[in-house]
């Protein structure tokens, strides 16, 4: 039990995967403009990222390990994953229009987000078992969430608080993004 | 040379990829959702500013109204003649061509020109300065010159210059935001082709509105007399009738209250506003 | 002695500089009739009313000239006797336009006699006295200008247990109130009682500010023998305890929901004026054609309160006090809080002018509005538990919508953010233009679904 309690602090704050492993800033930067757009892409991230953890540990344990081809990984990891979107997405469309309404754009932003493959290599790297892998990326998905949600007030502050010309936008972005990049540092050895 | 591995290794990729795909095949023929494809189409001959001006959400909104038949092809103004032929042409629908319409802001009361009536200090907005008293300028019609239109403007086409507000007509795309925004309602959509305006909206009787601004219409009736049935009157305020084109400059030159202008080329002399191709007039 | 303390403090106020001593021990005095009377027909909350009367018509004093236009609005009277020289559009206190009716005084002040008083109010039934409230045209007179018909008889789903009655003139400057309450005490409480059968409630509080001790044992006198629970609730001064929303919160410790009226919680709050006025109709059936005023400010060569008819121009108030003893930069309708800058003296009085204020250049500091410092200073002021600041952030930046979820629709508009704010900010006029935008988008959403 301690242990993954200990992996869910690590996965948000330690280890977050937006600010401290560099992972997902695309749409770290790509929506964090508005509050309600950021939350939704939230909903679509920790959807995406429990699951694929969970069909990526499938493909590698049932099909690559046996095989003998652990270093075909990245390839089948996109594929897999691509699809795997792409299949939620319409599935959702047909049955539940209405999570479909809410989170439908976001599911293609993510097909091949560097994130959610992130959390897909790691799993095996670490030599999680289904059940940690499965809530190793649940984890993960909250870490980014959580940087989101932070940045995206941040940023919806920043933009009342009229910058300067060369400042606005996307610049003034990407430094409070390191600044908040470095504040999280201070978390840093507090788990391994 | 053994050709084992690498038969096993494109055998795997391809066969992951091969089911996947028949599942995507599957899924996209057993569970799709019936969509009107004409919308996908109308969408890509939308403009995409996104700038609301037809009244829907956005282009995609918009699209799918088209589609649905819930309103008519002739709404995008960004879009102009050329994406109302397309419009028209993908829905069978007839094209009434319309020449593209620009704002034009009536009014010439600038900070010298009007009268103030009281010293307001408050928010910098036209609505919040109409909230005061009915307005910081003796003429109770003109602009107020606090940029509420401007700041609206999706394309910055709108400058304030002098406590007055003049939008660019080469770069208007005819979004009407800045008629939305506007607390006067002074500002108006004229043909692109036309460049005599009557440049006033004060409706108040010749020695109220002459005592608030040094260019407002009293209500002589002299365009009307010299110019014909290009200009007409509503009550105690000369307006353009832009149905007809004014060419002669003696309306302009008579007017006591200088208040009919020429921004940019003559006139035409085509009775009915040309579909497109009309020479632009230049913002002088 | 029936006093009660304040039960609840309230969340946010602020303490300004009063200057009620200025106009506070002047009697009321009724002002002779002016050249020419000019009466709005918008004096109200809700539909202006529509004019019956046109060019060259003689009216009587009192006779109906406006009718009222639907559920929420009131009837409009003549002031008194005279020609109407025009029916025409006219400016209200905040600049916009509105049907006026102007009428020449033929100086003989010919009553019409159009309502019979009611002397025995207690047997005449409920109908017969909501009626006579309606046709006396009383709206309230606090400066809402709520129509009393449509407050005093409340849906059958809406239990009213208290009725409170507003005495609390927490703006600066004002007397109006208090004069009403020293000098009419015992017609207040008479008009109090009608409105308590009507309601049909036993708890009445008399809320008045420790500011106003003659105005309270005036009040004490006048309830000595009142049966039930009848007492006067002593408010700390501060402001804005006279906002009906905080006033029911100080009497009562209830809380009025979001977007909520006091009937959600059992309260009718009704405004000293109001009650006499509701007497003066019942009894004496006079319609609702008189206020009293408090001209003030230290411009002001005489301050009084004056008892002027509805429809007097502020040139004639102005003169009737004396005029300007040295320049005044601002002219304000009503109190420096809550009250409307007005640009000349050509606007009329209304049913609910309680005040016109002259500021000298002293009293008139130039701000320049500087950025929010986020001091937090305005949170603290909010008497609604608002956060200014933030509201008024985005409202700047065009985001309506943002401001919609702050509840900027709560906002009070009493000013005391910005009374506080020491970047200058002009928070209540953001917010007024806010809510405007805000109940726009509301109605426009409205008409499309």
């Amino acid at each position: 039990m301690a242990e993954y309690i200990l992996l869910l602090i690590s996965a948000i704050l330690v280890n977050n995967f937006v600010l401290t492993r560099f992972l997902g800033i695309c749409p770290f930067l790509g929506v964090s403009k508005k509050l309600s757009t950021a939350l939704g892409m939230c909903g679509a991230v920790i959807f995406v990222m429990t699951s694929g953890s969970a069909v990526t540990w499938a493909v590698q344990h049932k099909i690559l390990n046996p095989l003998g081809l652990g270093y075909l990984q990245t390839i089948a990891f996109i594929l897999v994953i691509a699809a795997f979107v792409q299949l939620v997405d319409i599935i959702m469309k047909k049955f539940l229009p209405a999570l479909h309404g809410a989170l439908g754009i976001y599911l293609p932003l993510i097909t091949t987000n560097c994130a959610v493959l992130g959390v897909a290599v790691l799993n095996i790297q670490l030599e999680y078992s289904l059940l940690k892998a499965v809530f190793f990326g649940f984890a993960a998905s909250l870490g980014f969430s959580l940087a989101l949600v932070i940045f995206t007030g941040l940023r919806e502050k920043i933009d009342r608080a009229n910058p300067p010309r060369a400042f606005q936008g996307v610049a003034i972005g990407l430094i409070t993004a390191g600044l908040l990049s470095l504040a999280f540092m201070g978390f840093a050895n507090m788990v391994k | 040379m053994d050709w084992m591995p690498v038969l096993i290794t494109s055998g795997t990729i391809g066969g992951v990829g091969l089911a996947c795909g028949s599942a995507l095949a599957l899924a996209a023929k057993f569970l799709s959702v019936p969509e009107d494809p004409k919308i996908a189409e109308l969408e890509g001959i939308l403009p995409g500013v996104n700038c609301g001006g037809c009244g829907f959400a956005g282009c995609a909104d918009y699209a799918k109204a088209i589609a649905s038949g819930a309103a008519s092809v002739d709404l995008c103004a960004p879009g102009g003649p050329d994406v109302l032929k397309k419009l028209a042409a993908a829905t069978g629908q007839e094209a009434t061509a319309t020449e593209k319409q620009v704002a034009m802001v009536l009014c010439q009361g600038n900070e010298h020109r009007a009268v103030h009536k009281h010293i307001y200090n408050g928010v910098a907005d036209c609505n919040a300065a109409a909230m005061v008293a009915g307005g910081d300028m003796l003429c109770t019609y003109g602009c107020l010159g606090y940029g509420s239109c401007a700041f609206v403007c999706p394309v910055g086409a709108i400058a304030i210059k002098e406590n007055l507000a003049t939008i660019h007509p080469e770069l208007c795309i005819g979004c009407k935001a800045c008629i939305k925004a506007c607390p006067r309602g002074i500002i108006r959509m004229v043909p692109e082709s036309r460049s005599v305006h009557v440049l006033c909206s004060s409706k108040d009787k010749g020695p109220v509105a002459k005592k608030a601004c040094q260019v407002a219409c009293i209500g002589c009736k002299m365009c009307v007399k010299l110019g014909g049935e290009a200009f007409e009157m509503d009550g105690f305020l000369a307006k353009r009738n832009y149905a007809i084109p004014a060419t002669s400059d003696t309306a302009i030159e008579k007017c006591p209250g200088k208040c009919i202008v020429k921004i940019g080329a003559s006139e035409a002399t085509t009775q009915t506003a040309p579909a497109d191709g009309a020479p632009s007039g230049s913002h002088a | 002695m029936r006093t009660t303390q304040a039960l609840f403090k309230l969340r946010g106020s602020i303490h300004p500089e009063y200057f009620k001593g200025l106009a506070r021990d002047k009697d009321i005095v009724a002002m002779p009739l002016p050249k020419q009377l000019c009466v709005s027909m918008a004096q109200h909350l809700g539909a202006p009313a529509k004019p019956i009367v046109s060019k060259g018509d003689h009216v009587l004093k009192g006779q109906r000239i406006g009718e009222a236009a639907g559920f929420i609005s009131a009837h409009v009277h003549a002031p008194t006797s005279g020609t109407v020289t025009a029916v025409e559009d006219g400016p209200t206190v905040t600049g916009t336009l509105a049907l006026r009716v102007v009428i020449e005084p033929d100086g003989q002040d010919t009553p019409a006699n159009a309502l019979p008083p009611i002397k025995d109010w207690t047997t005449a039934g409920r109908d017969t006295i909501l009626a006579r409230i309606a046709d006396a045209g009383i709206a309230g007179m606090g400066g809402a200008g709520f129509p009393t018909r449509v407050k005093l008889s409340p849906p059958p789903d809406k239990p009213i247990d208290t009725l409170i009655i507003n005495g609390a003139e927490c703006e600066p400057y004002l007397t109006a109130d208090h004069r009403v309450m020293l000098e009419r005490a015992e017609q207040i409480w008479q008009g109090c009682e009608i409105m308590r059968s009507l309601l049909g409630v036993k708890t009445v509080r008399i809320a008045i500010e420790n500011n106003k001790p003659e105005a309270i044992k005036a009040m004490q006198t006048a309830i000595a023998k009142a049966d039930g629970d009848v007492a006067i609730c002593i408010l700390k001064t501060e402001y804005p305890q006279g906002a009906e929303k905080q006033q029911i919160f100080a009497t009562t410790g209830r809380e009025v929901p979001s977007g909520g009226l006091p009937m959600d919680v059992g309260c009718v709050v009704e405004n000293v004026g109001t009650t006499y006025a509701v007497w003066d109709a019942v009894v004496n059936g006079n319609p609702l054609i008189e206020r009293v005023t408090t001209v003030t400010g230290h411009p002001v060569a005489e301050p009084r309160n004056v008892l002027a008819r509805i429809g007097t121009s502020y040139a004639d108030l102005l003169a009737f006090c004396g005029g300007l003893t040295c320049d005044a930069v601002k002219i304000v309708s009503g109190g420096p809080m809550m009250g409307i800058a007005q640009s000349n003296l050509e606007t009329t009085t209304t049913k609910t002018t309680s005040g016109l204020l002259f500021l000298e250049a002293s009293r008139v500091p130039e701000y320049t509005s500087m950025p929010c410092i986020s001091c937090g200073r305005c949170v603290v002021a909010c008497p609604m538990d608002l956060l200014p600041a933030e509201l008024s952030n985005r409202i700047e930046a065009g985001d309506y919508d943002a401001a919609e979820s702050l509840n900027i629709l709560d906002c009070i508009e009493c000013g005391c953010c910005a009374f506080i704010c020491p970047a200058h900010r002009p928070l209540v006029q953001h917010f007024k233009m806010g809510k405007s935008r805000v109940i726009l988008k509301r109605r426009q959403a409205q008409t499309k679904s």
